[in-house]
């Protein structure tokens, strides 16, 4: 047995029990009583009431052990393991659990042998535990929900209330998620800033973290790191700037378009091909701008003799803009048809041409709806990676000329973290604070526009 | 151009006076289809100028639709098409030639759920004009906008807020404001789909007496279930049923005396 028989038994209890809940409750019904409640609502209640804190026990059960076990067990390592310098819990532990599941590498000291035995018997015993204290919630206050049936009881509201709570709950882990991710980067990056100052990552020109420790080729002589973040937020904004160039107004153009002049055939033609454009991975976005549209304005470019780069803020953009046209296209879409017919009967029978009517009614009513799809659009325009890494080049050069080859944000963290890295050094942290100022920025975005969709709403309404 | 001769001289089984001595618009043997569906049979009728005649019948008998003849909104459904010949003036409405756009100019409408722009007041008025290049300057607009909504009655409610939202006036002050919205445009007709249908009886009743007072200007043809209504502001009142007109005249004598059987059922409320 283990600790997935052990779930599974948890299960089949709480499915007995809403046999049992139904059961009763429909023998209630055939002695002609009338009950508050439908009878598998009774069935569900019982259930419920018995895998919930069976559940809960089951886990935390599972989990306090196992911090407990990782702890105690660091007495069977030898002291001048504990004390050498490079002694790394992680590493310890995964030897010892390694040896649990009875994989080797090599020749297995001694006390990994003694202290994985250890831990055999200790899980085992945990699991002993675990399947008397679920097993008897599962059953003990099954049974306590089971006994609450009677002809009265009212069972629909009492799971409408554990269901609400579940819902809480989820919602909860949801938001909890979230705040741990955004402090766990705040932590790293608050060591980041303990090696660099803030001031110089804020607002320094160069961004060259790859002489981090490396003797620089030749002099002999340690390289300096530097870690001005300018430069990639100018490249972001730049390309994220190009991308909207493309985007908006294809994706309101054809927005409405689709809204308000194709038919329903060309409407149910169109609205799919566009939305197939969301559905494409961005990785072959990022081969098709660098090797089809960087390729072809470098090419261009020459002929009208201008100098573009073969890595080009303008192909990633121009790439980048085009992938975000169906969140622009089809979110403005749906709000333009919620504008209400009566609007437009409004402006049809004041004389109003089609245009007249989406310039003027139309457009202004869903400006709230049309802002919010463009906000959504920057935004995956920011976090894009793969396209820039693509097409865009990873030389953070300082530029605002989009012919140049410009790196963002995202790119720069994906190049610090692939392949193997220091997890202490400042370059493998730096990627933390731009993370995190990069949520600060998009932060800062959703605020401000919600305000403006918020004023225009006032306004509009 | 319709000609003199024969527009008097037309099959119909309406009973009562289709005609008019000086009609603004002449319907004849008007047909309306929704795809296969006729939602509209043979309708001839005159409109005739600065008259207020209402349209009766059950719903569903084809009042809207064929309200929506008058200025051509029924361009706006796909599905819509009309046959047999309307005109404003002796001009054919659905001949080629003709600018819809102006059309619509010229004959305005008034919806039955209040339906302003969600713009300001001011705004909500200015809208026809601009659009139809009525003011040469700003004060000329201002003196529109503002004398449209004393023709409305609503100056004296709105002069102080006339930036804050039209949506945010109650349900009566924006069917007023939609009112004043239409005749902002100077049309010569204004059609009216049940405006009162959303309404209280207080808000009702200040629309009524303002469409009393715009019958002397206008003509309105005006869509109502109220049989009250009807008889409180139209000169004439024709009656529909199952897309069918049936019987037309003065109101007086189409409430007191009518000469269908089945305009007497409606209207003794046997027909609802
Ligand atoms: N857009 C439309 N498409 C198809 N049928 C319609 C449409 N509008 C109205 N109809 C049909 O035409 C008939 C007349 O409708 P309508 O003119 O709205 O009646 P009323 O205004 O007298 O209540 C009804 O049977 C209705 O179902
Ligand atoms: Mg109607």
């Amino acid at each position: 047995m283990n600790e997935y028989t052990l779930l599974i038994l948890l299960l089949l209890i709480s499915l007995l029990w809403f046999y049992f809940g139904n059961k009763t409750a429909l023998s209630l019904k055939n002695k002609q009583l009338k009950l508050n409640s439908l009878p598998h609502y009774y069935g569900i209640y019982v259930a419920l009431y018995s895998i919930i804190p069976s559940l809960f026990s089951y886990l935390l059960i599972l989990v306090f052990d196992g911090i407990l076990f990782s702890n105690l067990i660091m007495e069977f390592v030898p002291k001048e393991i504990l004390n050498s310098p490079d002694f790394n819990k992680i590493i310890v532990l995964a030897q010892i659990d390694n040896a649990v599941r009875g994989i080797y590498f090599g020749e297995q000291p001694d006390w990994v042998t003694i202290a994985s035995n250890q831990m055999i018997e200790w899980n085992n015993q945990s699991l002993i535990v675990n399947f008397f204290c679920s097993i008897s919630l599962a059953l003990g206050i099954g049974y306590l929900g089971f006994k609450n049936i009677h002809q009265e009881f009212r069972s629909r509201n009492s799971v409408e209330k554990i269901i609400i709570s579940l819902l809480g709950l989820s919602s909860i882990i949801a938001i909890l998620t979230t705040i741990g991710i955004v402090f766990s980067v705040i932590f790293e990056s608050l060591r980041f800033f303990a090696i660099i100052p803030a001031s110089e990552f804020l607002f320094g020109l160069t961004w060259n973290p790859q002489f981090e420790g490396a003797e620089r080729a030749g002099s002999g002589q340690e390289g300096l790191a530097s870690y001005g973040s300018v430069p990639l937020f100018v490249g972001t904004f730049l390309i994220s700037l190009i991308a909207l160039c493309v985007s908006v107004p294809i994706g309101l153009f054809s927005a409405v378009y689709l809204s308000e002049y194709a038919n329903k055939k060309e409407r149910s033609i169109f609205k799919p091909l566009l939305e197939i454009l969301a559905g494409i991975p961005t990785v072959v976005y990022g081969f098709f701008a660098a090797l089809t549209v960087a390729p072809l304005m470098r090419n261009g470019g020459s002929l009208i003799g201008l100098d573009v780069a073969s890595e080009s803020a303008l192909a990633a953009g121009f790439v980048m803009g085009i992938m975000i046209i169906p969140f622009i296209s089809s979110l403005s879409d749906d709000v333009i048809n919620a504008v209400p017919q009566s609007l437009r009967d409004a402006g049809y029978g004041l004389g109003s041409t089609k245009n007249e009517v989406i310039t003027n009614v139309i457009i202004p009513a869903a400006l709230p709806g049309i802002i919010a799809s463009i906000i959504l659009a920057v935004s995956r325009a920011i976090g894009e990676t793969m396209i820039v890494v693509m097409a865009a080049g990873l030389a953070a050069n300082l530029s605002f000329n989009p012919l140049d080859a410009v790196t963002t944000v995202t790119a720069q963290i994906v190049t610090i973290l692939v392949g193997d890295q220091e997890f202490e050094s400042a370059k493998t942290l730096s990627a933390f604070a731009l993370a995190l100022t990069l949520i600060v920025i998009t932060l800062i975005l959703n605020f401000y526009a919600l305000h403006v969709v918020k004023k225009y709403r006032e306004q509009y309404e | 151009m319709v000609s003199n001769s024969n527009i008097n001289n037309v099959k119909t089984k309406t009973i009562g006076e289709i005609f008019s001595k000086d009609p603004k618009i002449i319907c004849r043997n008007v047909d309306v289809f929704y795809g296969e569906k006729q939602a509209i049979k043979d309708v001839s009728i005159d409109i005739a100028s600065r008259e207020i005649i209402s349209f009766i019948g059950p719903s569903g008998c084809g009042k809207s639709t064929f309200l929506r003849c008058l200025n051509r909104m029924n361009d706006t459904i796909d599905t819509c098409k009309v046959k047999g010949s309307i005109s404003l003036d002796k001009e054919d409405i659905y001949d080629e030639k003709i600018d819809v756009v102006t059309l619509r100019a010229k004959i305005g409408m008034v919806f039955q759920k209040p339906n302003p722009f969600p713009k300001s007041i001011y705004e909500n008025v200015a809208y026809g004009p601009k659009i139809h290049g009525l003011s040469s300057s700003k004060e000329e607009l201002d003196f529109i906008v503002e004398n449209s909504l004393k023709d409305s009655g609503l100056w004296e409610e709105v002069k102080d807020r006339l930036q804050s939202p039209g949506t945010g006036l109650s349900g009566g002050q924006q069917q007023r404001l939609c009112i004043a919205r239409a005749i902002a445009v100077s049309p010569e007709i204004i059609l009216m789909d049940e405006p009162c249908s959303a309404l209280d009886p207080i808000a009702t009743a200040k629309i009524e007496e303002l469409i009393n007072q715009l019958g002397k200007n206008y003509s309105i043809v005006i869509v109502t279930h109220s049989m009250q209504q009807a008889a409180r502001i139209s000169q004439r009142t024709a009656y529909f049923h199952l897309g069918e007109l049936i019987e037309v005249g003065e109101t007086k004598k189409i409430f007191t005396m009518p000469k269908d059987k089945q305009t007497e059922a409606y209207i003794s409320g046997r027909i609802g």
